[in-house]
């Protein structure tokens, strides 16, 4: 006992304490970069799913075009809920994720059968196909274009959910979804998914059952992006197609990939700068914000493929000097 | 190991019950000061310092763009006439408008981009009501986008003077308390312009249509139908086309091989100006059905798409619209001359509903005397008032829609037109009473005055 | 019934002539270099504008279009394959991904940035305007039968295109190169062929080739700085469908696409997923495509 507990404390304690006492006191410190009350929690909304995304592109190497599928499902669910069960966000949040879960049992069990590119092709086809599918042949249930409107207001048993109450909601889900989220990351599980990057075919013929961990591996992360699009509804009682749209899935991997693909740390990090300079940046940058990142990111590929992460470990080594 | 035991280890349980109660803690202030605050705060209301913050949300992308940089221009001419005096403040009747700003307050104002979509017109009205304060918000120009600001106005309590949004439902089955609209909708087009087709194709006729697959589209294809079929038409066939498309192609040909021998384009917008323009290049005006020459039917016009479609291309065509800049009523003349002068150019119906429901909004805040929400919305439900080009116009209280006159326009012809701007002819004021139906007609409730 | 058959065929394969346009470059790129191009579209998109500002402009003209666009393009293929995509081709294929993707949105907001977001109009020229009455051809069909004379002209140029290219590729030994390439390129190195100038040329020619499609294609599209992102998707698809690598496979398929939109179109709620549905059956059950090669990406 007391070894697991000298590893929690090593490894988990302080990264975890620092994540919560940042997200916890944003109210506070946020307004002083320019930032304003509901972005914050749209940006932890984001952290979350830019954590579990993470785990499928840095660790396990798998390339999602389509992840808005499973944002936008739980989203779409959790806002049936509420719009015709009950307004408490409970069981709509529940039956959210849990939808987002099985469509990504049944996505990953069929894209999985691919890699690289094809799997890229696979899902951004059936992302774009559930968009399709909710703007016009669902459109009886998922409101079509208007989106799901006249949802009441989000209710934690008797407590409104709204302003504040959303944003610490969210804190607290984020700071256990990343504790988890590293529990995963160093765990057998976790060794697994990291071999399975290098080398899927040479692991297949050690007698591993790859099949299994990479379908788990793409729902874990499947399950961050549900519980995401859960908690966007709550923060914003309102279902918009394009929650399943292929934007809300190129957003996500260039979030990714600019913070640093490889690190639990780079995609948050990517979250929150790819959201700040969105809404705070771009009132002194002008119409022209997603050019500059689109420029920055592609810079990013060229020459700092680890993103942001990667650019700032290389600044510490030039201002430690040398060595370690 | 015997060292680590003798210091005091937080177990994994205590670091999360810290956390939770760090929360718990941090959040109880904010608990208690909503309460205390409720009765007076709605919304960005009070309004602080010597200025008053309007919000322009409009599409600068998407297809309906161009309506959306005319909005803008309209905005801009209202809170430069609302800082300044002149224009519609001299027609407007009953104005308490003094020029001077509005209470006291200089008018100034932040624009957002719908991109035509409505979880963007959502983002960006929420920015402007968290990060720049405003104390209404007005624009949009698809009802998509409409309605799903209408509900977001409901949550915050911050008022929102809708702009182009034609569908039943914007003050139909999806009315708020907190949303308004001047412009007029599907019932009243289908009302107003189906007996005019009778009288100019024949009551035997046979349509075919194609609707833009969203709310608008579905309410004026349904208004439509119900309107034609009185007048005896047939409905033969319609098809809701995707708001992103380009191509019509693969719809034209469903529509020539049917035996449909009038194509009614429920499209708005750039699915308007590519729908008619590739309608007439498959040569649909030219065509024999029936025994009789195919019509196009446009409800609902716009001096801009007919522009991007080109004279030729809407020459003859009848359809609805708002408002036209030709219009000889006092408060229309001051309009577009006001206009004209600043941009060279007349406005379109994008940009008078625009500049009309901003004044409206600041002469509401006038006659209340305040910018508290429920107050002013109250003055603005049962309000009566002419000048602004629409007649004897009423604010319904019931549903916040304008009963107003409307007008059934034909496109003009190159021959008889003064410029690149004069292609809508009149061809009748259909006056309010002429349009206006019962508020039962369609469902929805309003909602509370204060926020949900 | 002739009639309405006939119509529906001609708007299918009218539909297809422009995915075949777009996804031969597509397929070409893949099939040769093995490289992925999300910007391929934005391509396309940048073909359109070209074709809209020469065509009206004072010293250009319809004309000097269809021959300047496409050389135009042909020249940021080389451009784009020597300054960047061939520091990619060692690098993972999600690298190439996303630095194309990354491409693909600098391009559309710069157009975006400059242009405008509205659409530019792209009027045909006088003699591609109008309908043809094609009853005056085809004597089976009854009665009035037109069809607009510039979705036919779109359809003879990509069957042109296609015909070219299979020539080239057959009868030349520059396409005997490619076609060998493309089948072992790492055996062509040891045979001392100089394979990357000849790589940066496939490459300069299927953006050419999007070139061609953004001329042509672009009066029916509409030109806006989004459309590249449009076309994009249904593009990757089409290739996928034919077989990556496989030319007579992207062919296929985009006819095949364009049949299938256009005979759906009376159902629209099958209409728009119909791409997707093809795409995903195809990919699952026989992942080669339609046309591919046994063994290529499976």
């Amino acid at each position: 006992m007391s070894s697991a507990n000298s590893a929690f404390y090593k490894k988990d304690l302080l990264p975890v304490a620092t994540f919560a006492v940042v997200l916890l006191t944003m109210p506070f410190w946020f307004k002083f970069i320019g930032g304003y009350s509901g972005l914050d929690t749209k940006i932890v909304i984001w952290i979350i799913f830019a954590i579990g995304f993470g785990i499928l592109l840095g660790y396990m190497g798998f390339l999602s075009f389509g992840h808005a599928a499973f944002f936008g499902t739980s989203a779409y669910f959790t806002g049936l809920m509420l719009l015709h069960f009950s307004a408490n966000i409970l069981p709509a949040m529940v039956v959210g994720i849990i939808s987002g879960i099985i469509m990504a049992f049944i996505i990953g069990f069929l894209t999985l059968k691919r890699t690289g590119i094809y799997f890229s092709i696979l899902t951004l086809a059936f992302g774009e196909m559930l968009h399709s599918m909710v703007l016009s042949t669902l459109q009886d249930y998922t409101g079509g274009d208007n989106g799901l409107t006249g949802l009441p207001t989000p209710m934690l048993f008797g407590l409104k959910m709204q302003g504040d109450n959303v944003f610490y909601l969210t804190v607290i889900v984020a700071i256990v979804m990343y504790y988890i989220a590293r529990r995963i990351i160093r765990s057998p599980f976790g060794l697994m998914l990291k071999a399975i990057k290098s080398n899927q075919v040479r692991l297949e013929y050690t007698g591993v059952n790859v099949a299994r961990y990479k379908l788990l591996g793409f729902v874990i992360s499947a399950v961050y992006a549900s519980v995401a699009g859960s908690l966007m509804i709550v923060y914003e009682p309102y279902v918009a197609s394009e929650f399943l749209s292929w934007h809300l899935s190129g957003h996500i991997v260039i979030m990714t990939v600019l913070g640093g693909v490889g690190t639990l740390f780079g995609p948050m990090l990517g979250a929150a700068f790819m959201l700040y300079f969105e809404n705070v940046l771009s009132v002194t940058m002008g119409e022209q914000w997603l050019l500059i990142l689109g420029a920055v990111f592609m810079l990013t590929v060229i020459f700092l493929p680890g993103g942001f992460v990667e650019g700032g470990s290389k600044i510490k080594k030039k201002l430690m000097g040398g060595d370690e | 190991m015997t060292d680590k035991k003798e210091k005091k280890i937080w177990t994994r349980r205590d670091v999360l019950k810290a956390s939770v109660g760090v929360a718990v803690a941090s959040a109880t202030p904010m608990f208690f000061m909503k309460d205390a605050w409720a009765e007076e705060a709605i919304g960005n209301y009070p309004v602080k310092g010597s200025t008053v913050k309007f919000g322009f949300n409009v599409p600068q992308t998407g297809a309906y763009a161009d309506e959306g940089a005319d909005e803008l221009r309209g905005y801009k001419l209202a809170v430069e006439h609302l800082n300044n005096g002149g224009g519609m403040l001299e027609t407007l009747k009953p104005s308490s408008l003094k020029g001077n700003g509005v209470l006291g307050k200089k008018v100034e104002y932040v624009t957002g981009d719908t991109q035509t979509n409505p979880d963007a017109a959502r983002t960006s009205a929420r920015r402007m009501i968290d990060r720049d304060g405003v104390i209404m918000w007005s624009g949009g120009s698809s009802s998509a986008t409409a309605i799903a600001q209408q509900y977001l106005a409901q949550e915050k309590g911050v008022i929102f003077m809708s702009a182009l949004t034609h569908s039943n439902d914007t003050t139909g089955k999806d009315k708020r308390r907190y949303g308004f609209r001047y412009f007029f909708n599907a019932h009243m087009t289908g009302k107003a312009l189906a007996p005019v087709l009778s009288k100019a194709y024949g009551k035997d006729r046979r349509a075919f249509h194609l609707s833009a697959d969203y709310s608008w589209g579905h309410t004026q294809f349904e208004s439509m139908k119900d309107f034609t079929e009185k007048e005896g038409w047939t409905t033969v066939q319609n098809i809701m086309t995707p708001l992103k498309s380009t191509d019509f192609s693969a719809f034209l040909t469903a529509v020539l091989n049917s035996d449909a021998d009038v194509l009614v384009l429920n499209h708005y917008g750039k699915n308007m100006v590519n729908s008619l323009s590739q309608a007439v290049s498959f040569g649909m005006r030219e065509l024999q059905k029936n025994g009789k020459t195919m019509e196009i039917v446009i409800p609902l016009y716009s001096r801009l798409m007919a522009q991007g479609a080109g004279i030729d291309n809407v020459e003859g065509v009848y359809g609805t619209t708002s408002w036209t800049w030709k219009q000889k009523d006092a408060g229309s003349q001051v309009f577009t001359n006001a206009f004209t002068k600043v941009h060279g150019f007349p406005p379109s119906q994008a940009a008078h509903v625009a500049y009309c429901q901003t004044l409206l909004y600041a002469n509401a805040c006038e006659m209340a005397g305040t910018f508290y929400p429920p107050a002013v919305i109250k003055a603005l439900e049962d309000f009566k008032f002419s000048g602004t080009g629409t007649g004897d116009t009423l604010y319904r209280g019931e549903d916040h829609q304008c009963m107003r006159d409307i007008l059934v326009v034909q496109g003009n012809s190159k021959a008889k037109s003064s410029g690149k701007y004069d292609l809508l002819n009149i061809h009748a004021t259909v006056k309010a009473d002429a349009v206006a139906y019962p508020v039962s007609t369609f469902k929805g409730e309003l909602g509370p005055y204060k926020p949900a | 019934m002739v009639n309405s058959i006939f119509l529906q065929l001609l708007t299918g394969l009218q539909l297809g002539a422009l995915y075949v346009l777009i996804s031969l470059g597509l397929a070409l790129i893949f099939g040769t270099l093995g490289v992925v191009n999300f910007a391929h579209g934005a391509m396309f998109m940048v073909a359109a504008y070209l074709g809209v500002v020469i065509s009206q402009a004072e010293w250009g003209g319809w004309g000097v279009a269809i021959v300047l666009v496409p050389i135009i393009l042909f020249a940021l293929g080389l451009l784009m394959e020597r300054g960047l995509i061939r520091f990619f081709y060692a690098r993972p294929h999600t690298d190439q991904i996303l630095v194309t993707f990354g491409l693909a949105i600098v391009l559309q907001e710069t157009f975006k940035w400059y242009f405008g977001a509205n659409n530019l109009p792209f009027a045909t020229p006088d003699w591609g305007s109008g309908i043809m009455r094609l009853h005056d051809y085809l004597p089976f069909l009854e009665g009035f039968v037109a069809y607009p004379k510039w979705r036919l002209i779109l359809t003879a140029v990509s069957l042109i295109t296609v015909a070219g290219l299979f020539a080239l590729l057959q009868f030349t030994t520059f396409g005997l190169v490619v076609r060998a390439g493309m089948r072992d390129s790492e055996m062509l190195r040891l045979l001392g062929v100089n394979i990357s100038r000849r790589f940066a040329i496939v490459f300069a020619l299927g953006v050419g080739i999007a070139g061609i499609a953004g001329v042509f294609g672009g009066p029916v599209t509409q030109v806006d700085p989004g459309i590249g992102m449009v076309f994009l998707v249904p593009s990757f698809l089409v290739v996928v469908i034919g077989g990556m690598g496989s030319l007579p496979g992207a062919v296929l398929a985009s006819f095949l696409i364009g049949l299938a939109i256009s005979f759906t179109a009376t159902i629209p709620a099958l209409a728009n997923i119909i791409v997707y549905l093809i795409a995903i059956i195809i990919l699952l059950f026989r992942p080669r495509g339609l046309m591919g090669q046994k063994g290529v990406m499976e």
